[in-house]
């Protein structure tokens, strides 16, 4: 395999947050210190080589950045302060701009005003076409009485104006199903490009098809653990991974597939499975939220130091939709019609950006590639094509 | 310097394409303020003609010469030269560089009257200054450096202080079984030169002693040395040991890196010199708690032993002092991921060293390190032998964690180990773990082939972490060659710990007042051409104390520090530039 190598690829990668690279000598440490390398997946090491010449082909194809979980204890111990963690992160951001193919995600990355800008965009378009099919009734204000259930709370499905329950349900749901099936769409089309160029580009990459099927459960299973972060020293680390993915994926769950079932007129005791759940995801993006804000400014754990704005863009997002969704039912269990109907308004405006922006195209989307990149690693390992690997490793 | 001393100023032409200035007030201030007896004006002819040159010097019997002007120095050689011939020393020619500005004249004129000023004190100075120098020297520290350094200064005839800290010379050389990469005998080619000093009517060695104090000037140093109690006489001492065997006290050995015991009064080891016993005043029983004294009632030289000696502060004048105090090696324990001081079979280079001796505790059998019935750890010929020994290079060194510099020697011992492993151990397999193998002096290259040709796997990446699992030793590291990681169970890990400062370095720069470098090291003015002087005059630097380097470095250095005190000694004047610039600009 003829590689060619680019020295300007350094210039690119500052715009994902790139700081320096020129201090690593290769010496193996952080390879070798890394809880999670064996045998030949021999990152960040050699992420920093094929970045250093810029082999963005080799670099593409390589999952060895998802599968670095950050824990920096390759940072805190190489000997040349070369930050190879960080470097693994930058290459996470630099992979998501080239899995996604339509390009959207490269310029959020690379120019923050116009992640900024689409986030405005969609919030506007969100607020706007609420406000159009779902306007406020007027006796919010004249006659609160009018919208409260027997149990003190909220009716919020009654709050827009002539429109009965089950059509207002009805059609949040449109616009929920709207959102997953863009989402999804473009996701899932990333997802298979990033399989393409893990796998299929690979003309050296044979294994057997059955793979596909007897490595799917690692798949899950790396979904539904976060297994690999354990495997890092700071558990905390790992446990607010855990929540934030569990609560994330309860909540999403549970507003796109049983949204019927969820946002109901009824307030349920404190005891239901809803409730529950509602509060667990709830506490769980909480303590994450707090944990990472707390992290990155203080800058005291090393993997924090360095904030790329697209890192900050996604936190701060998921706190107002956090923090909007914890006012709605609190309004709404306290019986103020007018400030559910606004503070849902608000807390669409944030959701819905939050979902389209981050999940396919920045941040978010490791929560799918993370997976399916161990996934791929194992069907590269079930081929056990040497071969291609030993090309990956380029002049030492 | 003579009695009809006389300064001469000659103000140059400027360079073409240079307005000529009007001097006179110049002149004025030289001459009525300064005093300077010579001044020549723009002297266009002067410099074209040596002979006119050498005569207008002679005709005003000047001794030295101030140039001054825009960029004087493109006359330097050619007065320089004059002065030599008329025997006079290059250093009487002296530059007052009034900048390129100088056409501005009207600005700078109090700058160039201070320039004048600072010139003329200077060249006034350095007259009062040339008494003669005094001829002894001191050399601080006892190692290979401080050795060599001794004995070249007085086998020239002249009289050495040799100050050790510790209670024998030798310093670090003296534990090493071999040398690289000749793999001579460290002990024969050290030991001579330790009985040497020992017998050398010139050289005064003091042990226990540290320098407390350095006053007076450059040439006559005033240093007050605090010599502690060796609580035996050395004099009369016959180094019988009855002493040693009957007293109650052990601790662990420093000559033997731990891997001894040694009573509280001790030989530091069989060659020491002076050959004589002294007492450990931290662990001897009777100095800490007054009571045991057993040692005093066994020695069969009545008087030998005072257990009530005290410390006692010497004066020594000297002209020349020269520091080569050494290192102290990396302390392995700051690194934990390599488990020193957790698991008993990493061990430093230097244990390892002293384990490989064959006056080592084990008498030069590769055994493991085990605990014994009270708790130490000691190595026991029974305990089986290491298959596997794996080497970590550079621990401590090129690691911006600790100390960013390459520590020189530890890539060449390294192999010298693998080699006395493989001499010892026929069958064991040897691993080497190294970032880059620095193999660059003469010779080294083809030691290192050597070394690999007898079958010790190199392997190029930094070890990350040991730890131990089920009885053995877990290593991880990437082996970047061949493009995978490497898990492996090794039975014994030798650390290559890297150098750094001694302890007392800081103290010693501060009461020397020398410069240290940004690691602590000291440091040489002009490293590149002239690395043994230091910014004082006088003050000269050798061996590991400036920097990491190996045994002939070391002596080279120390040769070069003698070179330096006997030109001055013989030449009755210690030269620095940093202290006597011979150009001096406009601040
Ligand atoms: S990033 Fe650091 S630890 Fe990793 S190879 Fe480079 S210098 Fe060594
Ligand atoms: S940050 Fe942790 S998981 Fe990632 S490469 Fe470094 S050591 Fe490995
Ligand atoms: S007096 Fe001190 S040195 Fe002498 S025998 Fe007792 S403990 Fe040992
Ligand atoms: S000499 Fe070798 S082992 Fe020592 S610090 Fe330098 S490179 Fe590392």
């Amino acid at each position: 395999m003829i590689s060619r190598v680019d020295p300007e690829f350094k210039q690119e990668l500052h715009k994902y947050g790139l700081r320096e690279w020129n201090e690593c000598f290769h010496c193996g440490n952080c390879t070798a210190i890394c809880p999670l390398t064996k045998d030949d997946n021999l990152f960040p090491r050699r992420g920093i080589r094929l970045a250093q010449m810029g082999l963005k082909k080799q670099l593409v194809s390589s999952v060895d950045p998802w599968l670095c979980y950050y824990c920096g204890e390759c940072t805190e111990t190489c000997p040349r302060n070369a930050n190879p963690g960080e470097l693994m992160m930058v290459l996470r951001r630099y992979l998501t701009s080239c899995y996604d193919w339509t390009g959207i995600s490269r310029l959020f990355y690379t120019r923050k005003i116009w992640e900024l800008a689409a986030i405005i965009l969609i919030a506007l378009g969100v607020i706007i076409s609420f406000l159009v099919f779902l306007p406020p009734s007027p006796d919010l204000f004249s006659k609160p009485q009018a919208f409260i259930n027997e149990q003190g709370g909220v009716m919020i499905n009654s709050l827009a104006n002539g429109i009965s329950a089950s059509r207002f349900v009805q059609l949040i749901e449109y616009g929920d199903l709207l959102m997953a099936i863009l989402v999804a769409g473009f996701l899932i089309s990333n997802i298979f490009h990033m399989f393409y160029r893990v796998i299929l580009s690979d003309r050296n990459l044979k294994f057997p098809f059955y793979s596909y099927f007897t490595e799917f459960w690692s798949l899950i299973y790396n979904f539904v653990t976060q297994a690999r972060f354990s495997k890092c020293d700071n558990r905390t680390y790992w446990i607010g991974h855990l929540l934030v993915m569990t609560g994330y994926t309860i909540m999403f769950t549970l507003i796109v597939a049983f949204l019927k079932e969820f946002q109901i007129e009824e307030i349920k005791p404190w005891y239901h499975w809803q409730r529950l759940l509602g509060y667990y995801s709830t506490f769980g993006i909480l303590f994450f939220l707090i944990y990472t804000f707390i992290g990155r400014i203080r800058k005291t754990d090393l993997k924090m130091q360095f904030s790329h704005p697209s890192d900050w863009m996604f936190i701060v997002l998921l706190f107002f939709t956090a923090v909007t969704g914890i006012l709605i039912h609190i309004f709404r269990v306290s019986g103020l019609p007018a400030a559910t109907y606004f503070t849902y308004l608000i807390h669409l405006a944030f959701l819905v950006p939050m979902i389209v922006i981050e999940v396919p195209f920045s941040k978010w989307s490791h929560l799918a590639y993370r997976p399916f990149a161990v996934y791929f690693d194992r069907l590269r390992r079930a081929g056990q094509n040497r071969q291609s690997i030993v090309e990956l490793t380029p002049a030492i | 310097m003579s009695e009809y001393d006389r300064i001469g100023i000659i103000f140059c032409d400027p360079p073409s394409g240079y307005t000529p200035v009007d001097l006179s007030d110049l002149i004025i201030f030289v001459r009525d303020n300064l005093k300077i007896p010579v001044i020549i004006d723009q002297p266009r002819y002067l410099f074209s003609d040596f002979h006119v040159l050498m005569e207008t010097i002679r005709h005003h019997r000047l001794t030295s010469v101030i140039l001054a002007g825009i960029r004087p120095e493109r006359f330097r050689q050619i007065v320089r030269t004059a002065m030599t011939k008329l025997g006079y020393q290059a250093e009487s020619v002296v530059i007052a560089d009034f900048g390129d500005t100088w056409c501005v004249y009207e600005s700078q004129v109090q700058n160039v009257y201070e320039l004048l000023e600072r010139v003329h004190s200077q060249v006034v100075d350095k007259r009062h200054q040339s008494s003669h120098i005094q001829q002894d020297t001191i050399v601080i520290g006892a190692g290979i450096a401080g050795i060599q350094a001794s004995l070249e200064i007085a086998n020239a005839g002249l009289k050495v202080y040799l100050i050790e800290k510790s209670g024998t010379i030798g310093g670090h050389m003296a534990k090493f079984d071999k040398t690289f990469p000749t793999l001579d005998c460290a002990a024969c080619i050290l030991t001579p030169k330790m009985v040497e000093v020992g017998q050398h009517p010139l050289i005064e060695l003091m042990t226990c002693s540290e320098v407390v104090a350095v006053n007076g000037t450059p040439g006559h140093y005033k240093v007050t040395v605090r010599q502690s109690p060796r609580w035996v006489d050395v004099k009369s001492c016959i180094g019988c040991g009855t002493c040693s065997e009957k007293c109650p006290v052990k601790v662990s050995s420093e000559f033997d890196e731990g891997t001894t015991m040694r009573k509280a009064i001790y030989m530091p080891f069989p060659q020491a010199v002076p050959n004589k016993y002294l007492i450990d005043g931290e662990a001897c029983r009777f100095i800490q708690e007054g009571k045991c004294g057993v040692c005093v009632k066994v020695c069969p030289v009545t008087g030998c032993i005072n257990l009530y000696e005290v410390p006692r502060e010497i004066e020594i004048e000297a002209g020349n002092i020269i520091v080569a105090n050494g290192f102290k090696p990396f302390q392995a324990s700051r690194i934990d991921r390599f488990g020193y001081g957790k698991y008993p079979n990493v061990l430093t280079s230097l244990e390892f060293e002293r384990l490989i001796n064959a006056a080592g505790p084990t008498g030069g059998e590769i055994t493991f390190r085990t605990t014994d019935k009270k708790g130490n750890s000691v190595f026991v010929n029974d305990s089986g032998k290491p298959q596997k020994i794996g080497i970590i290079h550079c621990v401590g060194s090129r690691d911006e964690n600790f100390n960013p510099y390459c520590s020189k020697v530890c890539c060449m011992y390294s192999l010298k180990l693998a080699h006395l492993v493989r001499e010892k151990l026929p069958s064991a397999e040897i691993f080497e773990y190294f970032i880059d193998m620095r193999a660059f002096g003469k010779g080294y290259e083809e030691f290192y082939c050597r070394i690999q040709d007898e079958g010790v796997r190199m392997i190029r990446g930094k070890t990350a972490r040991v730890d131990q699992i089920d009885g053995h030793l877990h290593l991880r590291t990437e082996d970047i060659i061949a493009g995978r990681m490497l898990e492996q169970d090794m039975d014994m890990i030798i650390l290559s710990i890297g150098l750094e400062p001694a302890d007392d370095q800081k103290k010693l720069s501060d009461i020397l007042g020398i410069d240290v470098d940004e690691y602590g090291w000291f440091k040489a003015v002009r490293y590149e051409i002239d690395p043994v002087r230091t910014n004082r005059p006088g003050i000269w630097i050798a061996g590991v104390c400036q920097g990491p380097k190996d045994i002939p470095d070391s002596v080279v250095q120390a040769s070069a520090a003698a070179a330096g005190v006997l030109q001055s000694i013989m030449s009755d004047r210690l030269t620095d530039s940093e202290v006597f610039p011979l150009t001096y600009m406009i601040n």
